[in-house]
């Protein structure tokens, strides 16, 4: 999940939610914080019997149709899934205290803040047997050092998406959001990252910064694409792409093959001066109450059939090396040219009061 | 219709008549077009009612909002009622400062009372879900319930009450045999305009809910914002005729009539 | 003696007592779960942000010197404006509606009810009704698209005519309702004498129909302007968001921005805003000015 403001569109092969056990329900709604064994202490420790109950909370649409029915059947465990609309939201409930979930996926972006409060217990390793399915690319990353924490799930990046059957010249550059004569039919995704970012890119500059100077161009030129968009829309382009109301979107990579597969005349590339890569990881909170349940949980997506059919599901990228040649899409790694054009989003720290400010104005014009 | 009132004016009536219910009729409408996207009719079908029974979240979220309708509106309700009969019937000081914070959540835009509640909930580590969201509804449905029973009580006759204690009832048996029937429909209007406020409120319960605690407008608005297909028409048209029930069986109630003594 | 004698006695010989306890629940709920809320966000807007969110202790006032700054106060300006402008459009499209349900007769109790209903169906809904209407795919583009009035689509969504429209269309029946209210009162016989005394139908608008609807017509102003004051809704879903309301920064301020003493801040200023409003509209009040 990265900073995409809203999930897929709902299809009607929407993630059945199974209703958990009542005492799953009851512990999650009355906040019954520290029910079930407490999670910290070394990679060693060991959990304990596997609980009956697990609580993921998750982006919508971001398992296959079987991914958790399967996991039901075989380890007997009963599952919620919720859902939550935005990066920002799942943070701003964490933050706040909201516990009951055993397994979330944040971006890495958010990580920081994330430890900043402690809010993550370390993985014990040991339940991960699975763990040799990791590509090198996503092991030891930066925003949690030797994935103590983490276990990568998908991958992807923030590009164009177009209709080619009604644009022209392949919009190859950021640039093309000042084409005139794609007036009215080009969105850009409502996130201040994606959007200052990518005419940050535009000027050869690190989507990290807060230098003023950097900024206030990147201000300059959202301010003069803003007349030429339809709209700063996250989640519903995906169906006005495949409507053709709008021509070229700017679209996480996920959101745009799930498009593609609906619409083969759409094409998603990134653009040549680069843009956001962007990778989740599922965690667990200090609180979670099932902590043996969430373990087999992240074991078992690290299988290659499922890693696969999640892949194919939410059309991101896996980090599963096992599990590339099952996908269909085979979405390949990021060559070593390709990552150099291509940058994770940090937290801006102290330099996140500018970047709002610069976004307000960038919306108020 | 009184011959008085000009004709354009009547006309002019009609047609925001229009403006208002148009919309919804499309829509409900529309709710049986056997077309994912397009707005021209191509064929009656309930495939999208069809397709909301196997949406959990909608259910679950369904389920929530008739759990936290029914406990909010019973709470607020009762002190309403309470804070009602207080005002109307009884001297006190300090009448003005109550009724100003009785007032005041009328008057507060909704952002600003979901995030006060939120900071404070974070901070009295009050976990966010249904117990939240419960609290949340029971504070913003006092001030509506007391509103309602008040303008009842305005139109009542207090000396009812003291006729039958003079004939012999104390205040307790005043109170229920005389007050209170005449009360009830006032009461349960106020009920069945808190439930129905409470049923609908997004601003307020988006900020306090948690995760698995999603009311049935927090689902749809997640729907909105992704325009789905017209399972979207289907909840709402659900939403509007059960809306529609209540309205008028609260509408049914108010206008019940008052005891012959009364105005 | 028995119980509930004694308990009748006691509040009996302290006549202000059983006020009080009727009064408690529902004041000591409203104390704690609004009242302190609110004194909360005061003390948050005047807190320091944490590196990543959430909130320090120590006194600053930077985040109302941030507010006071010609963007933000831009933004309340112009809030203030669309609330103002939404107002009045509700005001002269309403008014026609509340005198024809209020003179109607045998009529009134429907149409009523049909003012009512819209009022307390979902706003969700009724904006998502907004949608249906506006967007490419729409309603409206495809009967005009059919009709061949149009070749192609009419961009009416996320544009600022759909934010007003869907302003106008979730508050109109807060503008109509109090304004039937006073109207209902109206003594027709009032206009007929005006009209014997050679009153033009203006004439008699202007001084005798608005006036005695005046309480009314303020009344359903203040419940117009206020809400629209604190909308984010609609803009967010019919403006494509290309509109900021102080809505829509106040709520990107606790989710996105992870800056709670900031959308404190702005919370506060846009209360005063509501505060001054709801004060003047109480003095006038008292003063006798709205008397109908």
């Amino acid at each position: 999940m990265m900073n995409r403001t809203t999930g897929e569109l709902a299809r009607r092969e929407f993630v059945r939610r199974v209703i958990a056990t009542g005492a799953g329900l009851a512990t999650a709604n009355l906040g019954l914080v520290g029910c079930g064994p407490n999670v910290s202490g070394g990679d060693g420790e060991d959990l304990g019997p596997i609980e009956k109950g697990l609580n993921l909370y998750l982006w919508s649409d971001y398992l296959a149709d079987d991914t958790v029915p399967n996991f039901e059947k075989e380890f007997g465990v009963k599952v919620t899934v919720d859902t939550y609309e935005s990066n920002e939201e799942m943070a701003a409930k964490l933050m706040a205290g909201a516990s009951g979930y055993d397994l979330v996926l944040p971006s890495s972006y958010l990580f920081p803040v994330l430890f900043s409060k402690d809010l993550l217990a370390p993985l014990r390793r040991k339940y991960l047997t699975n763990w040799g399915n990791v590509a090198p690319l996503f092991l030891n990353p930066p925003w949690d050092p030797g994935n103590a924490h983490s276990v990568p799930w998908g991958w992807g990046t923030t590009g164009i998406a177009y209709r080619k059957d009604r644009v022209k010249e392949t919009p190859d550059s950021w640039a093309v959001f000042f084409d005139e004569r794609y007036r009215g039919k080009v969105t850009m995704l409502d996130d201040l990252r994606d959007v200052i970012g990518s005419f940050l890119r535009l000027r050869g500059r690190s989507l990290n910064t807060v230098d003023p100077a950097e900024l206030a161009a990147a201000k300059q030129d959202a301010l003069k694409a803003k007349p030429n968009l339809r709209a700063f829309v996250s989640a519903p382009v995906k169906a006005q792409l495949i409507a053709g109301d709008v021509w070229i979107a700017q679209m996480w990579s996920g959101d745009a093959r799930q498009a593609i597969a609906e619409q083969p005349a759409i094409e998603y590339l990134v653009p040549k001066e680069g843009g956001t890569i962007f990778s989740d990881a599922l965690v667990m909170p200090r609180s979670a109450p099932h902590p043996r349940a969430a373990h087999e949980f992240l074991n078992y997506i690290l299988r290659p059939p499922v890693a696969a059919a999640i892949a194919d599901k939410t059309g991101y990228g896996t980090p599963n090396q096992a599990a590339l040649p099952l996908t269909r899409a085979r979405v390949p790694y990021p060559t070593a040219d390709e990552l150099g054009r291509l940058e994770y989003q940090k937290d801006l720290g102290q330099g996140s009061e500018q970047w709002d400010r610069i976004w307000t104005e960038i919306k108020a014009a | 219709m009184n011959r008085r009132v000009p004709r354009w004016v009547v006309a002019a009536a009609t047609v925001v008549y229009l403006f208002l219910h148009a919309p919804l009729v499309a829509l409900v409408v529309f709710s049986f077009n056997d077309s994912k996207f397009s707005a021209t009719w191509t064929g009656f079908t309930l495939e999208w009612y069809r397709r909301l029974l196997e949406r959990d979240d909608i259910l679950d979220g369904l389920r929530r909002s008739l759990v936290v309708g029914a406990i909010a509106t019973g709470v607020a309700t009762t002190f309403g009622t309470l804070l009602a009969l207080a005002l109307a019937r009884h001297r006190m000081r300090g009448r003005q400062a109550v009724e100003s914070l009785l007032y005041l959540p009328l008057v507060t835009p909704e952002i600003i009372v979901g995030i006060s509640l939120l900071s404070l909930f974070v901070l009295a580590g009050i976990p966010l879900g249904l117990t939240s969201i419960v609290i949340a509804h029971i504070a913003f449905c006092i001030s509506f319930v007391a509103v309602v029973v008040g303008a009842r009580l305005k139109g009542m006759d207090e000396h009812l009450e003291e006729a039958a204690m003079m004939l012999g009832a104390d205040e307790w048996a005043a109170f229920w045999k005389v007050t209170v029937p005449q009360l009830l429909p006032g009461i349960v209007a106020g009920a069945l305009l808190a439930f129905t406020m409470s049923f609908d409120d997004y601003v307020i319960t988006s900020f306090v809910s948690g995760s698995g605690s999603s009311t049935l407008p927090v689902v749809v608005y997640g729907m909105v914002r992704r325009n789905v297909e017209p399972s979207i028409n289907a909840i709402s048209t659900i939403i509007v005729v059960v809306t529609s029930l209540l309205i008028y069986l609260a509408d049914r109630l108010q206008s019940a009539r008052l005891a012959p003594a009364g105005r | 003696m028995s119980r509930r004698r004694r308990v009748l006695a006691w509040f009996a010989a302290r006549p202000n007592a059983s006020g009080y306890a009727l009064l408690a629940p529902g004041m000591i709920w409203l104390l704690l779960f609004f009242l302190a809320p609110i004194a909360l966000m005061l003390a948050y807007s005047a807190m320091k942000r944490g590196l990543y969110g959430g909130v320090e202790p120590g006194f600053t006032l930077e985040h109302y010197r941030r507010f006071f700054d010609p963007l933000y106060l831009d933004i309340l300006l112009r809030t203030i404006l669309w609330s103002f402008v939404c107002t009045v459009l509700c005001l002269v499209i309403g008014y026609p509606v509340a005198y024809v349900v209020a003179r109607a007769g045998r009529w009134r109790q429907w149409l009523l009810f049909l003012v009512v209903l819209p009022f307390w169906t979902s706003f969700l809904v009724r904006m998502f009704a907004m949608i249906f209407l506006l967007r490419d795919s729409g309603f409206i583009n495809g009967v005009l698209l059919r009709v061949g009035l149009i070749h192609e689509p009419v961009a009416l969504l996320y544009t600022p005519f759909a934010v007003m429209l869907g302003l106008v269309y979730g508050f109109l029946p807060l503008m109509i309702l109090p304004i039937y209210a006073s109207l209902e009162k109206l003594d027709v016989a009032l206009l007929e004498a005006a009209e014997v005394l050679g009153a033009t139908p203006w004439a008699r608008f202007t001084r005798v129909i608005f006036p005695l609807s005046l309480p009314g017509v303020v009344a359903g102003s203040l419940l117009t302007f206020i809400p629209a004051l604190g909308s984010f809704v609609t803009s967010d879903l019919l403006g494509g968001a290309k509109q900021v309301m102080i809505g829509n920064l106040i709520q990107n301020q606790f989710t996105v921005a992870r800056n709670w003493p900031f959308g404190s801040a702005a919370a506060f200023v846009l209360m005063g805003v509501v505060l001054v409003a709801v004060v003047g509209y109480l003095r006038r009040r008292d003063a006798g000015d709205f008397v109908g």
